[in-house]
Order: C-alpha cells, then structure tokens, then sequence
C-alpha cells in the first residue's frame, strides 16, 4: 500500500527543475500507460545496473581511494607513510592553492559571462527566420567542440603571440605596444578563456537555441500586437523564458569551468613563470606527477571536489527560486 | 585486493605458458605474429627504420604509440609500473633519467637479457646481453640508463650535443666574423658570448630593435647549457642511491644563474620562447642571429625555416662542450614480449642505424664507436652552410663530464626555469627571483 503511494507521488513530481514551468501541462505530459509501469518492478533493477556497475568502478572507487591516500605521503613505487591530516594543513597554507583558485574563478568568470551573453545572441541568429542555411550554420557551430584543445592552442598562440602574432599585430597598427599574453595575469586569463568560449560557444548556442524554438510563437505574436519592437521582443519574451537554460548553462559551465586543465598546460606546463595561470586540476597534476606528491594531489583533488560541492548547493539554491518564481507566472 | 591475486594469477600462468612455449616449442615452426607496442614521443623512432625492420621481421608489427599531455613519457610510465601493466618499449627523456634510476624495478634489467638468432643476418650476434654492447657507446650516456642497483635499464638513442647555430648573413651585416672557426674563437668564455651580443645589437637598426630583433633566441637557454658544462647540478654523489641535495650550496648553479641574469639584463635575448609559433616565425625573419642548438634541433630548423637554408652554420659552444637532451629506449619489467622487444632495440640502436637516423634527422648518436668513422666526420650538412656537423657535435660531447642526476632534478630545473623567467619578464629582481625559487624548491622536497 505504501509503495503504491510512493508511485503516485513520483507520477506527480515534476521530472526535473526545468520542466515544472506549468504542473497541469507537466502532469499531463507524463502520464504513463499501466503496462510500462508494471515492468517498472521486475526490470528496474537490471535496467540502471549498467550505469551504477560503470560508475562504482570508474566513479566511486577513485574517489574513495583518492580519500584514502590524502592522509598518506604516497609514493606510489615507494613506500608510503601515514600523514594524519598533514595534507590538508599543508595545503591551507600553501599560498601556491590560493593563487590556483583566484586563477581558476577569474578564468571562469572571463570564460563563462561574455560567452553566454555571445552565446544566446547567437542563438536569436540562428533562430530567425530569414537566415539561409540554418542546419548548416547550426552544424558548424559544433565544429571548435570537437576539436582537439592541443590543436586549438597551437592555433590560438599565433593568434595570441607576444611578436608576431595577429592580436598584437592590429594593436601595432594603432600604435599601441605589444601585449605578453602568456607573461601579464589578466591577459593569460583572457587568452584561455577566449580559447575556453571558441571551444563551448557553439554547444550553449545550440542549447539555446532549442530552448528558443521551444518559446510558442503566440507569445511573440501577441507581443508584436502590443507594438513590442524585435529588440523588446528578445528582452520582455526571449530572455525570462531562457531564464531555465541559463541556470542549466551556468552550472554546466562552472562545473567545466573548475576543470580547466589541457588549455593553460599547453601554454606552459608549470602555469606560468609566476604561476600566472596555475589553475586548480593543472596544480594537482603537476604536484602528483612533476614533483610526485601523490597524497598532497589527492587531498587537493577532495578540495576541489568541496569547492564543487559548494557552488552546487549555490546554484541548487539559486535554481530552485528561479523556477518557483516561473511557476508565478 | 582478489582482483589483484586474480591478475597477478593470471601473469603467472601466463609466465608459465610463454616459458613452456620457449622451452617446447620448436624451432622449425614459423614465426607467429608480435605487436611490439612502442611509447614514444618526437623523433625518436624513425618512419623508416621502422619499415626496414618490417622487411626485416615481416611477423612483427611496431606499434607506436605518442602522447600530447604527456609528451616525454614522464607520467604514463608511473602508471604503467604501478598497474604491473604496459607497452613493451618506452623511450624516456634523461630529464626523467635520474627519476627512473632510483626504480629499476619498472625495468627489465638488460643485463640479463640475451639477443636471439634473429638479427643475426642484421649484423646482431645472437647471446649478447647489454654489457656486450655497453662499449659501443659514450661512457656517461650509457651511465643514464643504468639504475642505481647497477642494473642495465636502458640503450642511449642520441646525445644533445650543444652547439651554436648562426646566422652567416645577419652575422656579416653586424660586422661580425663569419667564418665558424673565428666565430667560435669571438667567445672561448661567456662573457665574450655577452659581450659579442652586445655588439651585434648595437649595430642593428632603430626599426630592427622596435620589431624586437636581438641576438640570441632566448637568454634563458644559456642556464642550462651552462649547467650541464659542470660535474654537479642538484645532487652530489655521496655514494647512495638517493645522493645528497646541493642545489643551494653548489657554485655550478649559481654561477649559470648568474650567467643568464647577465645575459638577460644586457638584452641580448629576444624573450621570445622557445617552441612557440613566435619563435618559428623569428626563425624564418632573422629575428635572432643565434640559437644554442643541440644535435636534434637542426632537423627542427631545418623543418620550421627551410627558406633560410644555406645561411645557418655551427660554431663551437662557449666555454667547451655541451649537452641538452637525449633519450633511453627501455624495456618495463611488466612488458609481454620483452625478447622481441630487446632485439628490436640492439637492433635500432646499432652503430650502423643510428649513423642512418643522423644522417636523415640529425639526431647525434650516442653510439660513440662512430665518432672515429669517417662516414660520420667527413659528413657535411648543406642547410648548415657545409659545417662538419658530425666532427662538430662529437668533438663536443668527448667534452662533457658525467653528471649525477638526482630523483627531483626535472622538478628543481621547473622552480628555476620560472625564477628566470620572472627576471627576463622583469616581475622580479634578481635576488626576490631567487628566494622565490628556494622557496619553492623547499616545498617541493618537504612532502
């Protein structure tokens, strides 16, 4: 009895944040046949196995493990000692993890913003009606996500070189000085970070986009009827109804966005003659297989991963109001 | 934990079966088929080499394996030794030599290896162990790839011999000597190297100086080759395994950190990095005049600025010779065909393949039988303006003296690499540079 009654509040839950815009449209939406419903009980089990086996091997078991060497000196073809907590202590004061999160947030904030408001005026582009060869153009937005970051740098250095590269090369025109991308803070995080939009931009446009073409045209319709120009259009129609994606990119993003690793690696392995864009992941590689300090990698690994946990709970806070104030409506 | 008992099971058996078959299996049947997979990164295993070997060996197939992260094999092979798992070959950088001496057992110890009948008609005599071999090569590269148990862990392919190449016609235009003989004679020592690069700076235009020209690639490249001129870097040789750190008292350091910091704070570098598109295309517009060039560089120049050919020449490295770079092929002890593996390996690495892959690629060998071979002296590279390349860069290695190469060095030349980098970006001065290193070094060896 009680299981059945823990069914019927499943049906009537919403599947998931996004979709709960309006719950008579929800409900109706998924209402499954009996059949399938039945099977739920026999096949569940089976059905999801699959993915738990995978990710309790390949998910759960480093993480543990990971845990589990943090409060050891680890050397994996020596021996390893106890360290109790001294991996941690360590750590929060080793002004080179500091330096790594100021680096790894303004890289992401640099990366993330500009290419998210880029990324949603391309996808208006994309959705109007009047551009030709519109699976051609959303194709071709895949393009830069498919490929490899090592090409991408090798690409964006001459685009980004101190002598001769193209940037610097129309800033000379103007007289301006060069700029040393890879030595100054800012301009390395700007130089990744445009690397990080080339490479994204194209995947949150599309998202946009079928979150744009989902928008029912009655709205746009009646708003034109009131007089709204197209610019009004896109900002009192278009974007409170993107407001669901943009909190889906945005935590898609900065889950990404804390893993930045091949591009600054590529620049210069060690992040930078003063650490300059030493990211978090590139610090923890760099302390596991450069100087060979496994356990202090792994105790910066479980940092990283609270770090991720923190902002997930912002943005589970933040989601969660977002789509209570698009039900009001 | 029964997972592990189960693969390690599974080896044994395995072990047992491949020893059967060895014991049992005659010698009449025809060969079955072998992947040799191979880790390697650059130029280190030759296209054609490798198509000779397979005309050689048509049952044996080299897979070659090259990684982009990872490009000096530094990390996969922790890996690979730590899974008891991995390729048959891997090449390793002696900029992880020292690291790699201290774990010999990721290694299969050479010295108890034996060439098979296979290579024979190749010039390989079958029965030979790593010691037979041993004295092909130059005394303190071989010593590179022997752990510090003794055991015999990897062949020498190449030694970076360091020279410098020159720009003939930008030296001309600056007044300078061209010939290389009365080049090398313009700097015995480097302060004259300094002092030489002064002087081509000044004669060089306004608009030349705007654009950045200057005389050398980067002055930060002196470090190194200064470094390796000495007997010491990090490490004094105090009879253990480990040796015992001397990266703060030793002068060697000291003084090559100073030498830079000269160079740089004259300017005669152009700061532009090396490997960077910046510095091919400088390359190419004669934005630098020098570049402190080991033997395997000239196929990259050769490779990145193919319009300049005829204009470069080698002169002689100031203050003798020099070494940068090189590599060891190994075996890892958990390889599946370690035999077919170490035949391949006394095979490409002969005298007779190495003179080959000099000849094509510039890699300088390590096989020092050679450097009395008039195939290697009387070679002469037409890029390079007809230098003798090969009586050049072996009169430079019969110069360097063994080094001991501790466990953290790759880590400690990364710290120190950084504190010059921070003077030449002119972040810091000289002395804040330094203590920054220091201190970064002391995390680095307080775990």
């Amino acid at each position: 009895m009680s299981q059945l009654k823990v069914k019927e509040g499943r049906r009537k839950a919403p599947l998931s944040p996004w979709k709960s815009a309006n719950p008579k449209k929800a409900a109706k939406v998924t209402k499954p046949s009996e059949g399938v419903a039945a099977l739920d009980h026999r096949f569940g089990i089976p059905m999801v196995a699959p993915f738990f086996v995978i990710f309790l091997i390949f998910g759960l078991a480093p993480v543990l493990y990971s845990i589990y060497i943090s409060f050891y000196k680890w050397d994996p073809l020596g021996g390893s000692t106890f360290n109790g907590v001294q991996n941690f202590v360590t750590l929060w004061g080793d002004s080179d993890f500091w330096l790594a999160i100021r680096n790894t947030f303004s890289i992401w904030a640099l990366s993330t913003f500009p290419q998210m408001a880029m990324a949603i005026g391309l996808a208006a582009i994309l959705r109007s009606k009047r551009l030709r060869g519109a699976s051609f153009w959303r194709t071709i937005f895949l393009v830069p996500n498919i490929t490899s970051v090592i090409a991408i740098t090798i690409v964006f250095q001459q685009l980004f070189g101190r002598d001769f590269g193209i940037i610097n090369g129309i800033l000379g025109l103007f007289g301006s000085d060069h700029i040393d991308f890879i030595e100054g803070v800012v301009p390395s995080h700007i130089q990744i970070a445009v690397m990080i939009t080339w490479r994204w931009i194209g995947y949150n446009t599309l998202i946009f986009l079928a979150s744009m073409l989902a928008i029912p045209d009655e709205l746009y319709e009646s708003a034109s009827v009131d007089g709204a120009t197209k610019w009004q259009q896109f900002i009192y129609v278009t974007l409170p109804q993107l407001k669901n994606t943009i909190t889906f990119v945005l935590v898609v993003g900065t889950i990404g966005g804390l893993q930045v690793f091949a591009e600054p690696q590529q620049l210069a392995a060690d992040g930078g003659s003063s650490k300059q864009f030493l990211t978090l992941t590139l610090f923890l590689y760099n302390q596991a297989f450069v100087n060979n300090k496994y356990g202090y990698a792994a105790a910066i690994g479980i940092a990283i991963t609270v770090i991720v946990l923190i902002i997930s709970l912002i943005n589970f806070l933040i989601t969660r109001r977002i789509s209570n104030d698009g039900s009001g409506r | 934990m029964r997972k592990k008992t189960l693969l390690k099971g599974s080896i044994a058996v395995s072990t047992v079966a491949i020893l059967a078959a060895g014991v049992l299996g005659t010698p009449a049947r025809a060969a079955d088929p072998v992947t040799i997979t191979i880790w390697t990164f650059g130029d280190v295993i030759q296209r054609q080499l490798v198509q000779e070997y397979k005309n050689l060996h048509p049952e044996i197939t080299l897979q070659i394996k090259k990684s982009d992260l990872d490009p000096l094999n530094g990390t996969n092979m922790v890996t690979a030794c730590t899974s008891k798992t991995g390729p048959d070959i891997v090449a390793v950088e002696v900029q992880y030599s020292g690291y790699w001496r201290s774990y010999p057992k990721c290694f299969t110890d050479l010295r108890k290896m034996k060439t098979s009948e296979t290579n024979v008609a190749a010039g390989i005599p079958a029965g030979k162990t790593a010691l037979d071999f041993k004295k092909n090569y130059l005394p303190w590269r071989w010593e590179q790839g022997v752990g510090y148990d003794d055991s015999v862990i990897g062949f020498p392919t190449d030694v970076g011999g360091l020279e410098v190449a020159y720009r003939v016609d930008l030296f001309k235009a600056a007044g300078l000597a061209t010939e290389r003989g009365a080049v090398g004679k313009l700097w015995p020592t480097w302060d004259k190297f300094i002092t030489t690069g002064v002087k081509y700076n000044s004669k060089l235009s306004a608009a030349d100086k705007k654009a950045g020209k200057g005389f050398l690639d980067n002055a930060g490249t002196i470090y190194a080759a200064l470094m390796n001129q000495g007997t010491e870097k990090y490490y004094k040789n105090d009879g253990t395994d480990a040796g015992k750190l001397t990266y703060d008292t030793n002068p060697q350091v000291k003084k090559a950190w100073d030498m830079t910091i000269k160079a740089t704070e004259a300017g005669i570098g152009t700061r532009i990095g090396q490997y960077t598109s910046d510095w091919n295309i400088g390359m190419n517009k004669g934005t630098f005049a020098t570049i402190l060039a080991p033997a395997w560089m000239m196929d990259y120049i050769k490779q990145q600025a193919p319009d300049t050919a005829g204009k470069w020449d080698i002169a002689d490295l100031p203050g003798g010779g020099g070494n940068q770079g090189g590599t060891q092929l190994t075996v890892p002890s958990y390889a599946q065909h370690a035999q077919e593996a170490y035949d391949f390996i006394t095979w490409y690495l002969a005298p007779e393949q190495e003179l080959k892959v000099f000849k094509t690629y510039g890699l300088f060998p390590a096989a020092s039988v050679l450097y009395n071979d008039p195939a290697l002296l009387d070679y002469k590279d037409p890029f390079f303006n007809n230098a003798p390349v090969g009586k050049i860069y072996s009169e430079g290695v019969l110069k360097v003296k063994p080094i001991f190469e501790g466990k953290l060095q790759r880590a400690i030349d990364q710290a120190i690499g950084a504190g010059l980098g921070r003077v030449a970006a002119k972040k810091m001065t000289s002395v804040k540079s330094w203590a920054q290193v220091l201190a970064d070094i002391k995390k680095v060896i307080n775990n």
